[in-house]
């Protein structure tokens, strides 16, 4: 177990609402969002002394301008000591900011930014994306020449789920309706009208069961968060977001070499993250679960323990989860309305997590939130990564 | 649309026996001479104990399903003429080796879960053949 429990704090968040932008350069909304974040924080911009920009994957050239320091010149940081990439897929956000606190708990850093900025909506095309997801992370010698590709590899996840515990598609499909509700409450979401299950279940087949929208779709996007040292974040303006929990659990590479893709590794990183945190799944006022598809929400949700395997898929469909339930889930709506900007997905997500314990979510603020849970996962579902974190040090 | 030429494997060096092996139509995996442990997919060292004296054996190319889907649209552009197609995660007899394939040979509505497959192979080029499943009638 690492000893971070309580020693460093989220300070500042910005975030640019999810979108479609043709007309506009993929670095404004690195820079935005990192203004944001900064402002926010209420510090002065050259107190950031550590960049973590992750990886942009709508193209290569802009890729290399992130690791080429170009955020902190276009944002006049003058006492940068290092900007470096961290890059994990979907779980960027979270890896970034377990190494963040390490860093600034031994005392190599300060103050650190971590910006996703990514064009994954206007800068490839439709069948670009499907491409370049049918490749990403999959094995060219075991997996892609059989079609290999995200919405099958979510699809194999769900048909083993749905044949060893009995769940139904509506289930499914109220997952998706669950996050809408939120997004619904959402400025930064995409999709914000109302969506039933009956549109769910009248959406195209993609992958058996999969249908299309119980997928994600790709957009414009970008976000930022900044954190330091408990003992600095009490004298700054926000309510401190301090990293109480974290664990991680990486299971296959290969998809297929998956030992179960029922479940994953989320009852091992999560039982490391409760442990450190010293507080159980009924403590948790907010369960910001990575979705991308609602398998992977499901199958989070009940092996963090909020719901008994097989019985998570009722509580999504009776409300439990929604605006007002017992068990606020994906409060931004996740990637599925939310949407999906590569790896931002999980940076919205965490974003969205200190959002709701700094008590600045607007119409979808969960009340008197103190303990929030937040995972991720890259590549093709290859880690489980769950993070704890806590407006006090229980 | 112009539908793009399929994806051969691209081969790591130390998979060539199995490559070589499916070209003659066989299914063979890595099994470690010190320590018994099946490997697959091909490893330079054993994943159990690092030791690189391994041993190429085959498979009896029977197993199940264990788990499937039916891909029937927004595939990779490469596989549109094939839709609908089965992708499948099958594990074979032999414990711990696990692939990921095609179904073939059946309705795809036929498949299910646990349902009993074999090895058949697909030829792409004079180098490569693919090994796919179908299930055992």
């Amino acid at each position: 177990m690492s000893n971070l429990k309580g020693k460093v704090a989220v300070i500042g968040i910005g975030e640019i609402p999810t979108g479609r932008y043709p007309e506009t350069a993929a670095i404004s909304y690195a820079i935005e969002s990192a203004k944001m974040a900064i402002r926010d924080a209420g510090i002065k911009k050259d107190e950031i002394d550590y960049v973590l920009p992750t990886a942009s994957l709508f193209s290569p050239a802009f890729n290399t301008e992130l690791v080429t320091c170009r955020i902190v010149e276009e944002l006049g940081l003058k006492n940068v000591k290092r900007n470096c990439q961290i890059f994990a897929g979907g779980s960027s956000s979270t890896c970034a900011l377990e190494i963040a606190a390490s860093l600034i708990n031994s005392g190599g850093a300060k103050t650190i930014l971590f910006v996703h900025a990514d064009k994954l909506g206007t800068g490839v095309s439709l069948q670009g994306g499907i491409d370049l997801f049918s490749t990403a992370g999959i094995s060219s010698e075991w997996e892609v020449p059989y079609g290999q590709h995200y919405s099958a590899i979510a699809a194999l996840a769900t048909t083993r789920y749905k044949y060893e515990t009995g769940t139904t598609d509506e289930e499914l499909a109220s997952i998706c309706v669950s996050n809408r509700k939120w997004a619904e409450l959402n400025p930064n979401a995409f999709f914000r009208k109302p969506l039933t299950i009956d549109e769910v279940m009248a959406s195209k087949m993609l992958s058996t069961p999969l249908r299309a929208k119980m997928s994600n779709m790709l957009f414009d996007g970008g976000a930022a968060f900044v954190i330091t040292s408990a003992e600095r974040s009490r004298d700054l303006s926000n309510k401190p977001v301090y990293l109480l929990g974290e664990g991680g659990a990486v299971t296959h590479f290969v998809y297929s070499q998956e030992p179960d893709v029922s479940r994953f590794g989320w009852a091992k990183a999560g039982k490391m993250a409760f442990e450190m945190a010293g507080i159980k799944p009924k403590d948790i006022d907010v369960a910001e679960i990575y979705d991308s598809y609602p398998i992977y929400q499901l199958i989070g949700f009940e092996e963090l323990g909020f719901a008994e395997r097989g019985q998570g898929g009722k509580m999504f469909l009776d409300g439990d989860t929604w605006p007002g339930g017992k068990v606020p889930c994906t409060t931004n709506g996740g990637m599925l309305s939310q949407g999906h900007t590569g790896a931002g997905g999980a940076v919205a997500l965490l974003v969205e997590t200190v959002r709701q314990l700094m008590g600045k979510a607007g119409d979808r603020q969960v009340k008197n939130a103190r303990f929030a849970l937040e995972t991720a996962t890259g590549g093709t579902y290859m880690d489980a990564q769950v993070t704890i974190l806590g407006t006090e040090i229980p | 649309m112009d539908i793009p030429k399929k994806p051969n494997p691209v081969v790591n060096p130390w998979a060539k026996p199995f490559w070589d092996a499916a070209r003659e139509g066989r299914l063979v995996y890595q099994r470690c001479k010190d320590c018994g442990t099946n490997i697959f997919y091909p490893r330079i060292a054993c994943t159990n104990c690092f030791s690189d004296n391994l041993e190429w054996v085959q498979s009896s190319g029977k197993g199940t399903i264990y788990s499937y889907t039916v891909v029937e649209s927004n595939c990779p552009s490469a596989f549109v003429g094939d839709l609908p197609f089965v992708i499948a995660i099958v594990k074979l007899q032999e414990k711990g080796v696990q692939m990921l394939s095609n179904i073939v040979g059946c309705d795809p509505k036929e498949v299910r879960c646990d349902m009993p497959v074999e090895v058949l192979f697909e030829k792409l080029t004079d180098d490569i053949s693919l090994p796919k499943f179908k299930p055992i009638k």
